[in-house]
């Protein structure tokens, strides 16, 4: 298949990445995870949110997130400053999150002046009232999974992926689609156990910023209810050179302004 | 553009949002589009309203809550400074007064590893959850039972703090030059239980408790040492100043607060599921070490352990055990011209918390219950909070107090017990 493949790709004089298709799952997801929440050794991103419910009703988000990679593919930090809407004004969200353990989160409610810590296993809930989730904006380890290359495709690998531990998660499976170019998944669906889809995450933007090739517009689809909540990127940047003590309690009561401003160029 | 025509185009219209949902740019504001986000206002304006289940017969009237707020909010950062500002006007029908209440007037600045924060303003710290053990900043508990919002729990105070960040440790130090008590029960909205009176009181004009002199040697002290380690959270404590509720009494039988002194320690680490945390207090009643005085509290020892994990998806369960320690007991009972109204030498309590998000957090059903077995007493809070849009937010509540002595804390309030509704419009 591979030769196969290789041959057809000459003929067609294909872009070499098509040359090299990869068959191992592992290192696909190993690369999706890393094209998804690695870029660069840090980042930063503002971020809206229109969260739309099954009859139509609008609700807005608004934040700035800030990111560190501790190690490439390992630990990383988060943090999470809202502006809009303004009862989650300066509210702010800071995420420690380990491969090894389990993320330690905080959350800092400026009204009463209190850090809140955030259980562990409140992952799968939804993140300030939107589709998506708190694993969704800061990465599933690909390590709670199985992973299955089930088609490569012009443009796409199509792999399947079951939970390892079911108990923790409400899908019996997904199936993701991951751009072989950019290797950034396209698509998600998630389906429950009677086989059926009821979620969709769809990446409907991309664009490259320093190098690295970014989501820009993504939606997540709640099939079963008719709701959906759009995200928006923009002014991204990486490599700013955060540094780690950004990321600590410091940030919740005093948000570092320095590090949140828009950048300049 | 004719109406007929606009009629025609809607439907295109529609389908043009439905495939970019950005192409309404209506957020309100320009901030995405304006780097310089200058000043912004925000706030909200909130009608709530509670009655008594039954009558107090000490109190004439039945309703427990009347307000109609306006909270403006905003922050203004001339150079290297943070000015922000919280203040809430409006009137209170209860109390029958105007409400002008500044929650945050502060100045913030950052200079290396120190963070500062002078003028008046609402903190936080320790561990427990709806207990406060080394957490010895105001509290409105009048606010809390009568059902305002949980940030009212929280009362405001002019204070200087400034936070040191460093590798070793982290050192929070809190100085409010003139004492700031709790917002104590004095009988305006809610009777209380005075033992010279031998039961419940709601004396007119409302009860005045003796302050402490303003004067800076009767200011405040609080310091945190605090730290992280590999997700766990430790922390020391320690705290110079009074009793924030007025459990004293002067010679001449005026309620007081008694100096103290307090020195703490917690830990908050993941556990299993969920969270652990622990916290102990050391309550040195200054004047009264030996506990013979029965006008001024004993020393205490508190100490709280509690445990909180996510049970199902978005249901949280939360319980604590709490431990209210009078130390010398027996010189208090001995000395006490009410040994039948003095607290037991244990009081126990345990909390749980149920929080059950739904539609995507858009109803929190919520109830909170405090049960004391020494006390044989319960403080019950169930609310249920419809957030409609990002504007309109529902609360429906109640606070239900019971037991069966008449001076225990949470019975004295068992003909306060109450319900109530909010309605808030944020801007």
């Amino acid at each position: 298949m591979r030769t196969l493949l290789t041959v057809t790709s000459l003929i067609l004089a294909l872009p070499s990445f098509a040359a090299d298709a990869l068959t191992d799952a592992d290192e696909i997801v190993t690369n999706a995870n890393l094209a998804s929440y690695y870029a660069g050794a840090d980042g930063r991103s503002e971020v809206r949110m229109i969260i739309t419910d099954s009859q139509g009703r609008q609700q807005r988000r608004q934040f700035t997130v800030l990111r560190r990679n501790v190690e490439e593919a390992g630990d990383q930090q988060f943090l999470v400053v809202f502006s809009q809407p303004s009862d989650v004004r300066n509210t702010v969200f800071l995420v420690d999150k380990h491969l090894e353990r389990d993320d330690d989160r905080w959350l800092y409610l400026p009204g009463l002046d209190l850090v809140k810590r955030i259980s562990a296993g409140d992952k799968r809930t939804s993140f300030v009232g939107a589709h998506y989730f708190y694993e969704d904006v800061s990465g599933r380890r690909p390590s709670d999974d199985e992973h299955v290359l089930v088609e490569t495709t012009d443009d796409y690998y199509v792999l399947d992926h079951t939970p390892k531990d079911a108990g923790t998660v409400e899908f019996a499976s997904y199936t993701t689609w991951v751009d072989r170019q950019t290797f950034l998944p396209m698509k998600i669906e998630y389906r429950n156990a009677a086989g059926d889809v009821y979620r969709r995450v769809e990446v409907t933007g991309v664009e490259e910023f320093d190098g690295h090739p970014t989501v820009t517009t993504s939606r997540v689809s709640d099939l079963q209810t008719g709701g959906k909540t759009d995200m928006q990127f923009r002014f991204i940047k990486y490599d700013v050179g955060l540094p780690e003590d950004v990321f600590t309690e410091r940030s919740l009561r005093s948000p570092p302004r320095e590090w949140l401003a828009r950048p300049k160029d | 553009m004719k109406p007929w025509l606009a009629l025609l185009l809607l439907p295109c219209l529609a389908v043009a949002q439905e495939d970019d949902p950005w192409a309404d740019e209506d957020w309100g504001d320009d901030e995405w589009a304006d780097e310089d986000q200058g000043m912004v206002w925000s706030g909200f304006v909130e009608g709530a309203l509670g009655t008594r289940f039954s009558e107090d017969p000490l109190v004439n009237q039945r309703e427990t809550l009347g307000d109609l707020r306006a909270r403006i909010e905003t922050e203004w950062q001339p150079e290297n400074l943070t000015v922000g500002l919280k203040a809430d006007v409006g009137y209170d029908a209860v109390e029958s007064e105007w409400i002008g209440e500044l929650r945050d007037l502060s100045v913030s600045f950052s200079r290396g590893k120190l963070d500062a924060k002078v003028g008046r303003q609402v903190q936080t710290w320790g561990t427990g959850d709806l207990l406060f053990l080394n957490d010895l900043f105001p509290k409105d508990f009048v606010s809390f039972f009568a059902g305002r919002d949980d940030e009212y729990l929280k009362a405001p105070g002019d204070a200087v703090r400034a936070t040191w960040y460093n590798d070793t440790v982290n050192a929070d130090f809190v100085w409010t030059p003139i004492f700031e008590p709790d917002v104590y029960l004095n009988g305006e909205r809610f009777s209380f239980f005075f033992p010279l009176a031998g039961g419940n009181v709601a004396p007119e004009p409302p009860l005045r408790a003796e302050c402490p002199d303003k004067d800076f040697s009767n200011g405040e002290f609080a310091l945190r040492l605090f730290k992280t380690v590999r997700g766990r959270e430790y922390a020391f404590y320690a705290y110079r100043g009074f009793f924030k509720q007025p459990s004293a009494l002067t010679p001449d039988l005026r309620p007081t607060f008694a100096p103290l002194n307090a020195y703490g320690a917690s830990l908050r680490r993941p556990a299993g599921p969920g969270l652990f945390n622990a916290e102990a207090s050391y309550y040195d009643s200054r004047d009264d070490r030996s506990g013979t005085d029965p006008f001024t509290p004993n020393d205490q020892l508190r100490l709280l352990a509690g445990y909180e994990w996510e049970a199902k998806p978005s249901f949280t369960v939360g319980f604590q055990y709490y431990l209210e320690w009078t130390l010398d007991h027996d010189d208090l009972i001995a000395n006490s011209p009410f040994p039948e109204f003095e607290p037991d030498e244990r009081r126990h309590v345990l909390t749980n918390r149920l929080t059950y998000r739904t539609g995507r957090d858009r109803y929190t059903w919520s109830m909170f219950t405090f049960l004391s077995p020494s006390d044989r007493d319960f403080y019950i809070r169930p609310s249920l909070t419809w957030r409609y849009s990002d504007e309109w937010t529902f609360t429906a509540g109640a606070n239900l107090f019971g037991g069966d002595e008449p001076q225990t804390f949470f019975n004295q309030l068992a003909d306060a017990s109450n319900i109530y509704l909010r309605v808030r419009f944020n801007y």
